[in-house]
């Protein structure tokens, strides 16, 4: 694959045409600059997006956002729509961590306010949120309840005590999916998920305390209640060991199946079988159980960042509200406008974030003029960026822009540039506390190994399919 | 004989085993996960001594699938009881199934939070030097 392959449709969008590999049932598009583009070439993220627009019921075109990188079967920053009902579902399309997305919530608080309780409010939210790997949380649930959290996600957690009504009001789908079923998660999947609600793991998950640095758009910030010096929380996890028990369950039954469907693929990691099959609705459903199960998580999470916000500075601390919470991981059924007629179509995104633009009903109504906020965690020593979705995303990438600063460089060699203990260091002179249990796992996550944010947010600012709204800094990063 | 070695991946792991036989690069596969979930558990069990046995009974339609399918199902057991299997005795292992137990030993905590052993670029085949092998992406 060459630059040369590619059509340049505007100076951040890229395109190969359907005709560059003999499989392909559609075009695949990059959202990139010149440079991001040439670096993409340096892994496997093309060549996985080849793959995946050669899916079955594929409709318009295979897309990459600009934080794209390697991973398997789907690239990561990969967004794809199929057929309703009968083109594919697939399994390694939301990858094993269902519903890994970002949850922002507002505090009342300004920076200069926090400053002094920074260290103190870090050591508690790390007492607060269990982390690390194979680390439980203090929420053991028997099989009733967690088919409970399954069916219900965030709104059984708010009924159990751990949050309000509003805060469901600012989760994508409300914090549950109403297909979600219990009975097509396997005992494996529950038994593994059973201590982990209100966990955050390991990699790159952490909750932030963040100050709002800047703001480029007064009247959208106005309208998701963010203002300059304001200070945020963001919680960035998902499904656990419950969601990635379901994704391997359901890749091994899919993979299966597919011969029944005629169904052949570049790459097994691709498995995928209609959605209007047995198997590809046990999926969906399956799915959305392990959705909400990362939903009751963030929202567990969020009770204890609550929690742990009391402790440090008292009843009169302002209110914690939720901005939006975001799925990145995901598989969805929604409606877009293809040639100009509206289809039913099966969206997924595997590190990559719903943008819904002005209007559309699935926005809450204080924010619906403005768009959907869009939350984009950066590496833990840059940025992270507040977006608002926009109707061209609507039209171009059935609304959904990138997840993330995306990684450039694997864990190993993070390893090999930068050690734990001094990264801490440097964090801290320039004024970024960092807990996190392990040195190792924050070398593995140092800035260093991920690409520039503010480069990623300004591509998608500039091909029009999100809009920077403010960017957050951070000041405490708790981590696994 | 059995190797395993890790070697690069932009956001996961790649995991290199070879294996003079099949059940040689199954043990390989197996030892070189444990070693990513706990550094210090070496290949050849003497922490999974005197542990329990786990019944594994896999089967597949190829060794690829196989060998994926029965990472996969060791890693659901290290995830759920906490452990790090590193020693396997094969019953019987053909292409298409497996029947082993597996020796761990408990762990207060993993190194490494793998998510799951994927089929991505997994390709079990017998290499010029007449030993199997394959690549194995492991989701971390």
């Amino acid at each position: 694959m060459d630059i040369k392959d590619f059509k340049k449709i505007s100076d951040v969008l890229w395109e190969l045409p359907k005709t560059f590999r003999k499989d392909m049932r559609a075009a695949a598009r990059v959202y990139a600059t010149d440079e991001m583009l040439k670096d993409m070439m340096k892994d496997r993220s093309l060549q996985q997006l080849v793959n995946t627009a050669t899916l079955p019921g594929i409709v318009g075109s295979a897309m990459v956002m600009p934080d794209a990188h390697e991973g398997y079967g789907f690239p990561i920053g990969g967004v794809v729509a199929t057929k309703f009902p009968d083109g594919i579902i697939s399994p390694g399309g939301v990858g094993y961590d269902i519903n890994c997305g970002v949850r922002l919530i507002k505090t009342e608080m300004h920076f200069d306010d926090l400053r002094p309780e920074a260290e103190s409010l870090g050591r508690q939210l790390f007492h607060a949120v269990p982390s690390g790997v194979g680390r439980g949380g203090t929420l053991k649930l028997g099989i009733g309840e967690m088919d409970k959290v399954l069916k219900l996600g965030a709104k059984w957690m708010v009924r159990e005590g751990y949050g309000t009504g509003d805060d469901l009001e600012h989760i994508e789908s409300g914090g549950c999916l109403s297909n979600a079923d219990c009975d097509v998660v396997s005992d494996h999947a529950k038994k593994r998920g059973a201590d982990q609600l209100g966990t955050m793991g390991a990699g790159n998950h952490f909750v932030e305390v963040d100050r709002v640095e800047s703001v480029f758009d007064e009247e959208t910030a106005r309208a998701f209640g963010i203002f300059e010096g304001q200070i945020v929380v963001l919680i960035h996890m998902g499904s656990r060991g419950l969601g990635h028990q379901i994704a391997t369950d359901h890749i091994r039954t899919v993979l299966k199946a597919m011969p029944k469907y005629g169904i052949t693929l570049p790459d097994n990691e691709l498995a995928c079988v209609p959605l209007s099959s047995n198997e590809g609705t046990d999926y969906y459903n399956a799915m959305a159980a392990g959705a909400n199960f990362a939903w009751a998580n963030r929202q567990m999470i969020t009770h204890e960042v609550r929690r742990a916000w009391e402790t440090v500075f008292g009843t009169g601390a302002g209110r914690l509200d939720i901005l939006y919470d975001v799925a990145h991981n995901m598989a969805k059924i929604e409606n877009h406008s293809v040639g100009g007629i509206v289809q039913k179509l099966i969206v997924h995104r595997k590190g990559a974030t719903r943008s819904f633009g002005p209007g559309h009903p699935d926005i809450p109504s204080e924010f619906r003029e403005v768009g959907q906020p869009v939350l984009i965690p950066g590496s833990m020593g840059t940025a992270s960026y507040i977006l608002a979705g926009t109707e061209k995303s609507m039209l171009e990438s059935f609304g959904s822009c990138c997840h993330g600063a995306g990684r450039k460089m694997s864990r190993h060699a993070a390893l090999k540039e930068v050690e734990g203990r001094e990264l801490r260091e440097q964090l801290d002179l320039s004024g970024i506390h960092i807990e996190s249990g392990s040195m190792r796992g924050l070398a593995e996550e140092a800035p260093l190994a991920y690409k520039d944010v503010d480069e990623v947010c300004e591509v998608v600012e500039r091909a029009g399919i999100a809009r920077k709204v403010a960017r957050l800094k951070p000041v405490i990063v708790v981590k696994g | 004989m059995r190797l395993y070695k890790v070697i690069g991946h932009t956001a996961d792991l790649r995991l290199k085993v070879e294996g003079d036989s099949l059940r040689e690069l199954f043990t390989a596969a197996l030892e070189g996960m444990a070693s990513i979930l706990k550094k210090g558990v070496s290949a050849g069990g003497e922490a999974g001594v005197g542990e329990s046995a786990e019944l594994i009974e896999i089967e597949a339609s190829g060794p690829t699938l196989l060998l994926i399918d029965f990472l996969s199902e060791v890693l659901t057991r290290s995830q759920i009881e906490k452990k790090v299997f590193m020693k396997v005795e094969f019953d019987e292992l053909t292409d298409t199934s497996a029947k082993a137990r597996v020796y761990g030993a408990g762990v207060t905590d993993f190194d490494e939070d793998i998510k799951a052993a994927t089929y991505h670029e997994a390709d079990v085949r017998k290499n010029k030097a007449g030993k199997y092998e394959t690549v194995i992406v492991f989701d971390i």
